[in-house]
């Protein structure tokens, strides 16, 4: 077995990618700088959030990134740990990819917190063992630094070395993804989060957007790189294999889909029936239909199943699809929860029926920036790419 | 009623079932087809606790495990919202503008079909016995004081993540600027419960029409305790459905 047997793939024709880096790394750094900015003057004047909702936008990224990372940690898995010869050559990408959505994720969540400088040393020596966000941030921190070394040993071309450095974190990262649900459902007066089919959910929603990640960024990297023809026919093997997954992904949240369309019109099916109402019928009735069911799940669904799975360009524009229409998932799904009011069943007067949350500018131009340090570093990752492997 | 007997009565079918029964018991088969145990057990640390049961809500029937074991009663009734009390809790804990520890919100609670009763409901943390705030943080700023139970924060841990505002059911924290980080309800620890020798808060002393009484639940003597160990008297707690077992109890004169 190899994982490096992508062939010469006629690189000198490609692309200058400096220009791109260049353009991504000023974007994230302006959008960036508003987080800086939001640290030093408090979080209270610059975000959205308030009281009665407390997580904000920036929770979004978070999850979104990680789950694309857990997605992508499975797919690389499945040629690296299980040997599946045919998913073999998108294995370097994959991994490097699944760092820096990481990375990126932890970078959102971090300027997220009011005192992240506090973070290390009392996570480290104050842990508080029951607390599912510790876990979480504990097991992403670990698995990050083992995938940097399961990159290093692909670089350096360990097959072994890279092999063993790949089954930690894919563990890890299924008990972080798997711990997603009590993480958030924990939360004593958000029930939303609550149900007990989320870490299924949120581990299909991971594979579903590792897939539409690694099927949208490889044919994105081709173009950049103006790979066609026979050059690339082992990786049109693998995304075929990979648009696989992502249709048995899409089948699979499409039935999640159902049960949320469910408890929002039979409140008797659900235990938080104000949340899922809110969801499909209320105020973020369209983010759910137009976002989550239509972006996310059917139109991917449709585009696949008219073009077929060895028609690349269009799984990644289902791809695309795929991953706005699961960041609108997540963005309802972190702030939705937290829109009941909390003494909404006690009559009391001048209680809204929803509390409501705006993203700030500063909010959106930190997820902005975060998602351009996302492109930044696929860029990074492609140049490297190029050198490393491409041309071996 | 013996087995026997029970046997010769008729089957009551399930058409009688209320949606609840039907819901509890479908419920009960899933976590024994794995379903439902995927949300526990493969999660971590697992959240059924904290999301409390779907009806009622535990109750703390062992012996009181604080010594001295704090608690507030609210006698709901006779608050006229005249707010004397959040005065004194800004002032005596320095509680900035853009926040507040404790609360009085208004009820319309409909007494018949036709009329509807105002109440007004003072609300603060419930220093739970089962606190959510205190399980979901992450670095242990926020815990139970192993002597009173009273759910303190260690300022110098908080990260401002803001799990435990997220977490805590009864809207009881908000975020601090000024001490960068988390603040709430502590019965006033280190301000009038110290100067007090332990026997009131600054709400509760505020209080013209004793509304807020304050007390120690292993104290016989404590009026609070009195109250609760009233012989048929009725007293309630705050969203029980979350299992939380509040040491704030509200009560009726």
């Amino acid at each position: 077995m190899n994982f490096y047997q992508t062939k010469n793939t006629g690189l000198s024709h490609s692309i200058n990618l400096f220009p791109f880096l260049a353009f991504f790394a000023i974007l994230s750094g302006i959008g960036l700088s508003f987080g800086l900015h939001s640290l030093w003057v408090g979080h209270h004047h610059t975000f959205g959030t308030t009281r009665e909702v407390p997580w904000g936008l920036l929770v979004t990224p978070y999850v979104f990134f990680a789950c694309i990372s857990t997605g992508l940690c499975i797919v690389s898995s499945i040629g690296q740990i299980f040997r599946v010869e045919v998913f073999q050559p998108i294995i370097p990408r994959t991994v490097f990819l699944a760092i820096v959505t990481m990375a990126t994720g932890l970078m959102c969540i971090m300027l997220e917190l009011e005192n992240p400088w506090r973070v290390g040393l009392n996570a480290m020596f104050s842990p508080q063992f029951s607390s599912n966000i510790w876990w979480k941030t504990t097991i992403y921190s670990l698995y990050l630094i083992f995938m940097v070394f399961n990159y290093l040993a692909l670089v350096i071309k360990k097959e072994k070395l890279a092999r063993l450095c790949a089954i930690i974190p894919l563990i890890t990262v299924t008990m972080g993804n798997l711990n997603m649900k009590s993480d958030m459902g924990l939360l004593g007066s958000r029930g939303f989060w609550s149900e007990n089919y989320m870490p299924i959910y949120f581990l299909g929603l991971s594979v579903l957007t590792g897939c539409a990640v690694i099927i949208l960024f490889s044919w994105i990297a081709r173009k950049l790189n103006k790979v066609q023809g026979t050059d690339c026919a082992m990786e049109d093997k693998a995304l075929t294999a990979t648009g696989k997954i992502f249709i048995f992904a899409l089948i699979g949240i499409l039935y999640f889909t159902g049960i949320k369309v469910m408890g929002g019109f039979f409140p008797l099916s659900t235990t938080n029936p104000e949340a899922m109402y809110l969801l499909v019928q209320g105020g973020f009735a369209n983010f759910f239909w137009i976002g989550e069911s239509g972006l996310a799940v059917v139109l991917p669904l449709l585009l696949i199943l008219i073009a077929g799975v060895k028609n690349i360009p269009m799984m990644a524009l289902a791809s695309a699809s795929c991953l706005i229409g699961s960041f609108v998932l997540y963005y309802d799904l972190v702030i939705v929860g937290q829109l009941i009011p909390h003494f909404s069943h006690y009559n009391v007067v001048g209680l809204p029926q929803y509390y409501t949350y705006h993203p700030s500018l500063h909010e959106i131009m930190i997820t902005s920036g975060s998602i351009f340090f996302f492109l930044a570093t696929f860029i990074v990752g492609e140049m490297l790419l190029r050198r490393k492997f491409d041309t071996a | 009623m013996k087995i026997k007997q029970l046997e010769k009565l008729a089957n009551e079918g399930v058409e009688s079932l209320s949606s609840k029964d039907r819901r509890q018991f479908l419920k009960f088969g899933l976590s024994v087809t794995g379903v439902f145990l995927g949300g526990t057990i493969l999660s971590l640390a697992s959240a059924k606790k904290a999301q409390g049961a779907l009806s009622g809500g535990k109750i703390l029937t062992t012996p009181y495990p604080y010594t001295p074991h704090y608690t507030m009663v609210i006698r709901e009734s006779d608050c006229i919202d005249c707010e004397l009390c959040l005065e004194a809790c800004r002032s005596t804990n320095h509680v900035p503008p853009e926040g507040y520890r404790t609360t009085i919100l208004e009820r319309s609670v409909p007494v018949t079909p036709t009329e509807r009763e105002r109440v007004f409901m003072p609300i603060l943390c419930n220093q739970c016995n089962s606190p959510s705030c205190v399980r979901a943080c992450p670095t242990t700023a926020t815990y139970k004081d192993k002597e009173t139970g009273i759910v303190r924060m260690d300022i110098s841990k908080c990260i401002g993540c803001k799990t435990c505002m997220v977490a805590c059911p009864y809207d009881a924290r908000y975020f601090d600027e000024a001490i960068r980080a988390i603040d709430k309800c502590n019965f006033c620890y280190d301000t009038k419960l110290k100067e007090s020798g332990g026997k009131t808060t600054a709400c509760a002393s505020a209080c013209p029409a004793g509304v807020r009484v304050f007390g120690d639940l292993k104290d016989p003597e404590s009026y609070a305790y009195k109250i609760l160990h009233t012989p048929d008297k009725v007293f309630w707690v705050l969203r029980p459905e979350k299992n939380t077992m509040p040491n704030v109890f509200y009560v009726n004169r």
